[in-house]
């Protein structure tokens, strides 16, 4: 079935990726576009209807980005095709934001009215120009009573140069000045370019796994047209591949029989495995090659490791098997077997950072019914051995000995944090609490400062952005790039319960910290880890030398009820139930261990 | 019938709900009184007619709820259909359970004359302002005056009820109520540590901050020290929560933890018999409605109020043998008898859990039985667990 022309005229394609910090709106403005354009109808609106996953429903989040064509009627009388990609907001997603750009010419992006310029706002605005893309400001939320749509055109105009009256001001939620966008995206945003007679190239800018269709890859055709029969070849890969189908996404896949130079579709693979048609590759054909491919994308690199383990041992073929699927719709997730002394064998698994991990362990959690346990996570050391060897570790528990280390180094990022000026003081106070180093600052709108940092990675993952949620009141935003590896006087802390260590619980931390961090963690653990029969010490260690410990007192009692006749079956129930939660604790030694013990070190506020 | 059962007649009224109880009552129904009295002849006399003859019965128990708000005549036309629809299997022990808020001399007297033997009165505290907290409508007074007008009545078996645990409560105010208590000697000794049931009113003042958590730290001093009182004055510990002085224990209740079969009529009520667990339905409206509706006999141990059935198998027997079983500190859970009624050894049948938990010293063996070490009776839900 072909529900649209055939052979659109390619000048009255537009191409376009809405971008904004996270909760901005966009998902709620795209909903509004489809409805202006008719794309999907009354019946099937629900708010963020792109937004399919269950936990991006739940959450109210953005993950993953999606592509979706609309039809639209220009007051030139002319139809135009817009296809529109709406991206997430949160920094962990960063990458998706910069992929999807490649494959369009301008973006829509998206200020609350209420909250301003924040820093995805600047982040995916700077991605934005270094892609050449033509950018369209959008006021939103005009309608909430906090809203200043003056100040923040102002603060726009400012850093765009567009003059503030120009810029739009909507409400995606009640709709208004929703036209004024569409005319927009077809007066300002360019046609694409590209040669519908040079050999065909299109670049994969996302993909998700199809259990029938197999790899779907989600496409951008720069150069000249795909047919359902092509034989088709990814350039880097080298993979050939008769497409099971091609299409596009309105907002669900509908196939066409064409896709041609400058628009945007998918091409069902029929391939098993993601490696084979990697995101960033680009697809020519078989018959007639390009000579050069598009300029693919450089992969986004693991941020954040940490250990998956399967709370009963038995579930972990479960577990490969669902690290497999997660894996075929997410790229950027990788793991390998890792075996723990105290959790057996599990994953090490790698994130993009801690909004991703936490998404992968719910998915794992409730989408396969899996009882897992995730340790702290970890970045990425680099040690210098004595010997002159650099080996790279990614879990304390596989730090070298000692007195082999000639040194560690860790990863370093750069971090802005845009905030009101009133918190100055305390983003300073909580960025230098943490090691981090002041590099300057800029003001890019009066009552704003964009402070700029570096600052350890393993500093950035333990709580950070919580803590500086909660001492600016929500008001400051943060984004972060990988700086470079440096040395620092760290140390392996150990933790020790009932004297035995557990390797899942080791952190590497600054030697000056060890010993408040060592505290902090004892006490913590105190408090999580249930009485057992016995009583059970607990204690922090770096080298042989302990450094803080605590007792958890052996349990003397648990509930006295009385039972008669007619408690029997509600007492077994209770006991069914009882028996059910210390099953969900992992045993180490004699020691039943909760989940949330292994996440202790996250859960370590500065006092 | 060669089973003999004991008998369970439930009383769901109640004069003010106290803070901490989740049992089937009601307060504010006593209208309902007469007319539940009398479908509880009804349903004792639909049991008869299900079992094909007069049940064997020797022990009953009249608990609630509140039972001693049944206006005397009341309590004599149910025990006199106890009498007409059970055969009586001598001696018989009568329990009544009473709030001592509720009594008063003649009815003590009209009670022990109507064939009640047993007296178990819900004293709670000696502490005024635990009275208090707990929403108990008496105080210590109420229960010197009623032990005194059931001795004089004629009561030879009295028992009394404690709580302890309560938040912020001290091991000595503690040992006041019990000391207390024991100046009242009576035959046997409750003791129940407080628990939090979800939906009442203390679980609220919990969960809103407004009442700290009761110390399970404490209460175990509490009732370790209680063991030693009791001991010392002559009492026997035979269950959990359970002391009497030689030859008082609650057979009633000993029939619940052997395991063995028992009949619950009235609202609610629980029952166990022949393979079956039985429910009735649950409110008092209701339950009278059914017996006042009903026509069609039932098959025993089914009656109109019967709301659930459910057929016990084996496996759940055994587990349930050893989860009441274990609760009897002396005599524990018999190798022989559990082999007779199993045919199956218990040492064989549960052979990993009773390893572990005699490691972990809350189990022992004592003459040819299974039973919770001392330190086992404070950790009693860790050991039933294991046999779940
Ligand atoms: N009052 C008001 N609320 C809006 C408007 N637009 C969006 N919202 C609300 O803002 C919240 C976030 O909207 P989304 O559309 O999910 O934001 P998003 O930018 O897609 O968020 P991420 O994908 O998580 O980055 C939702 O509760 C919306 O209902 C608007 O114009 N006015
Ligand atoms: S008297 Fe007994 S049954 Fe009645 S409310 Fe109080 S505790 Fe509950
Ligand atoms: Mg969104």
């Amino acid at each position: 079935m072909v529900y649209f022309p055939p052979l659109m005229n390619r000048e009255r394609i537009r191409n376009f990726s809405i971008i904004a910090h996270i909760d901005h709106g966009k998902s709620t403005l795209a909903d509004r576009l489809l409805q202006a354009t008719g794309t999907i109808s009354e019946r099937e609106m629900t708010e963020q209807v792109l937004d399919s996953m269950d936990l991006e429903r739940e959450k109210g989040v953005t993950i993953k980005a999606s592509a979706v064509r609309m039809q639209y009627t220009h007051n030139d009388g002319q139809v135009y095709e817009l296809n529109l990609i709406d991206t997430p907001g949160h920094v962990d997603f960063g990458y998706e934001v910069s992929r999807a750009m490649y494959a369009c010419e301008g973006a829509l992006l998206v200020v609350d009215a209420s909250q301003g310029i924040e820093a995805q706002t600047l982040a995916n605005l700077y991605m934005a120009l270094e892609a050449d893309l033509e950018i369209i400001p959008v006021i939103n939320k005009i309608d909430l009573p906090a809203a200043r749509p003056d100040e923040v055109a102002a603060e726009i105009s400012d850093l765009l140069g567009t003059p503030p009256e120009e810029i739009l001001r909507i409400s995606a939620k009640s709709g208004e000045n929703i036209a004024a966008v569409l005319q927009a995206v077809v007066e300002r945003i360019p046609p694409p370019q590209g040669d519908p007679d040079a050999p065909l190239r299109a670049l994969i800018f996302d993909s998700h796994y199809d259990a029938y269709k197999g790899v779907v890859a989600y496409v951008r055709v720069f150069d000249g047209a795909i047919a359902p029969n092509d034989m088709l070849q990814l350039m880097a890969t080298q993979a050939r591949l008769q497409p099971v189908e091609i299409g596009i996404f309105a907002p669900e896949m509908r196939p066409t029989d064409r896709l041609i130079t400058g628009e945007v579709g998918y091409i069902a693979t029929g391939l098993k495995s993601v490696g084979e048609c990697r995101v960033g590759d680009t697809i020519t054909l078989a018959s007639r090659p390009a000579p050069q491919p598009l300029p693919g994308y450089r992969h986004p690199k693991p941020m954040v490791f940490a250990g998956v383990y399967p709370v009963d041992g038995e579930d972990y073929e479960d577990l490969r098997d669902a690290l497999a699927k997660l894996q075929l719709n997410d790229a950027s997730l990788v793991y390998e077997p890792e075996t723990s002394q105290a959790l057996n064998f599990g994953f090490r698994c790698g994130f993009l950072g801690l909004f991703h991990m936490e998404i992968i362990q719910e998915r794992l959690e409730r989408e396969y019914g899996l009882d897992i346990i995730t340790t702290a996570p970890s970045v990425e050391y680099e040690v210098l051995l004595r010997n002159g060897e650099v080996v790279r570790i990614d879990s304390p528990a596989q730090l070298p000995d000692p007195a082999e280390i000639e040194e560690i180094r860790e990863p370093w990022m750069k971090i802005q944090i845009f905030t009101p000026t009133e918190y100055y003081g305390v983003v300073m106070e909580l960025v230098t609490g943490r090691r981090g180093v002041f590099i300057g600052q800029e003001y890019p709108t009066p009552n704003r400062v964009q402070l700029d940092f570096e600052m350890p990675l393993s500093e950035l993952i333990v709580d950070f952005f919580d803590a500086l949620k909660s001492r600016t009141r929500g008001y400051a935003s943060l984004d972060y790039q990988f700086a470079e590896y440096r040395p620092d006087d760290l140390v392996r802390l150990d933790i020790l319960v009932n004297k035995e260590p557990v390797d899942a619980l080791a952190t590497i931390v600054h030697r000056d910290d060890a010993y408040r961090k060592g505290q902090a963690l004892v006490s913590k653990l105190k408090e999580l880890i249930p009485r057992q029969l016995f009583a059970v010490p607990i204690q922090a260690s770096v080298g042989s030398r302990v450094i803080s410990r605590a007792n958890i007192k052996a349990l003397r009692k648990d509930v006295l009820a009385k039972c008669y006749g007619g408690d029997v079956t509600r007492k077994r129930k209770l006991l069914e139930k009882q028996k059910k939660g210390k099953k969900r604790m992992k045993a180490i030694g004699n020691v039943e261990i909760p989940q949330e013990a292994f996440l202790a070190v996250l859960r370590l506020r500065d006092e | 019938m060669d089973t003999s059962y004991s008998l369970y007649l439930h009383i769901p009224f109640c004069r003010h709900r106290c803070a901490y109880c989740d049992f089937n009552t009601y307060a504010g129904l006593e209208a309902l009184i007469p007319a539940y009295a009398q479908a509880l002849c009804r349903e004792m006399a639909f049991l008869r007619q299900a079992a094909g003859e007069r049940p064997p019965i020797h022990t009953l128990f009249l608990g609630g709820g509140t039972p001693s708000l049944l206006p005397i005549t009341a309590l004599e036309t149910i025990l006199q259909a106890a009498h007409t629809h059970f055969s009586w299997h001598a001696p018989l022990e009568i329990t009544l359970e009473a709030n001592p808020g509720t009594l008063d001399r003649d009815y003590l007297r009209a009670a022990y004359a109507v064939g009640v033997n047993r007296l178990s009165l819900g004293m709670q505290s000696a502490q005024p302002e635990e009275l208090r907290f707990l929403e108990r409508q008496h105080d210590f007074g109420d229960v010197i005056q009623a032990v005194e007008w059931a001795r004089r009545a004629g009561f030879e078996n009295l028992s009394l009820d404690l709580i302890y645990g309560l938040p912020e409560q001290s091991l000595a105010r503690w040992e006041q109520s019990l000391s207390r208590a024991l100046d009242l000697q009576p035959e046997h000794i409750s003791l129940y540590a407080l628990t939090l049931e979800h939906g009442t009113p203390l679980s609220h003042w919990v969960d809103r901050g407004l009442v700290p958590l009761p110390d399970a730290d404490r209460a175990a001093e509490m009732y370790e020290l209680a063991c030693e009182r009791l001991d010392k004055a002559g009492f026997e510990q035979y269950e959990i929560s359970n002391w009497a002085r030689p030859g008082h224990a609650c057979r009633h209740n000993l029939q619940y933890w052997r395991n063995l079969p028992y009949l619950g009529l009235g609202a609610g009520a629980h029952g166990f018999a022949a393979g079956y667990r039985t429910v009735a339905v649950r409110a008092s409206t209701a339950y009278i409605e059914r017996l006042q509706n009903a026509g069609a006999p039932s098959v025993f141990p089914r009656t109109p109020a019967t709301a659930e059935a459910i057929p016990v198998d084996r496996a759940t027997e055994m587990s349930e043998t050893l989860i009441m079983g274990l609760r009897l500190t002396q005599e524990g859970v018999s190798l022989q008898r559990f082999e007779q009624r199993f045919g199956q050894r218990l040492e064989e049948h549960y052979s990993a859990p009773i390893r572990r938990l005699r490691r972990a010293g809350l189990l022992e063996w004592h003459a040819e039985a299974l039973r919770l070490t001392p330190r086992g009776r404070l950790l009693g839900n860790r050991v039933f667990m294991e046999f779940v």
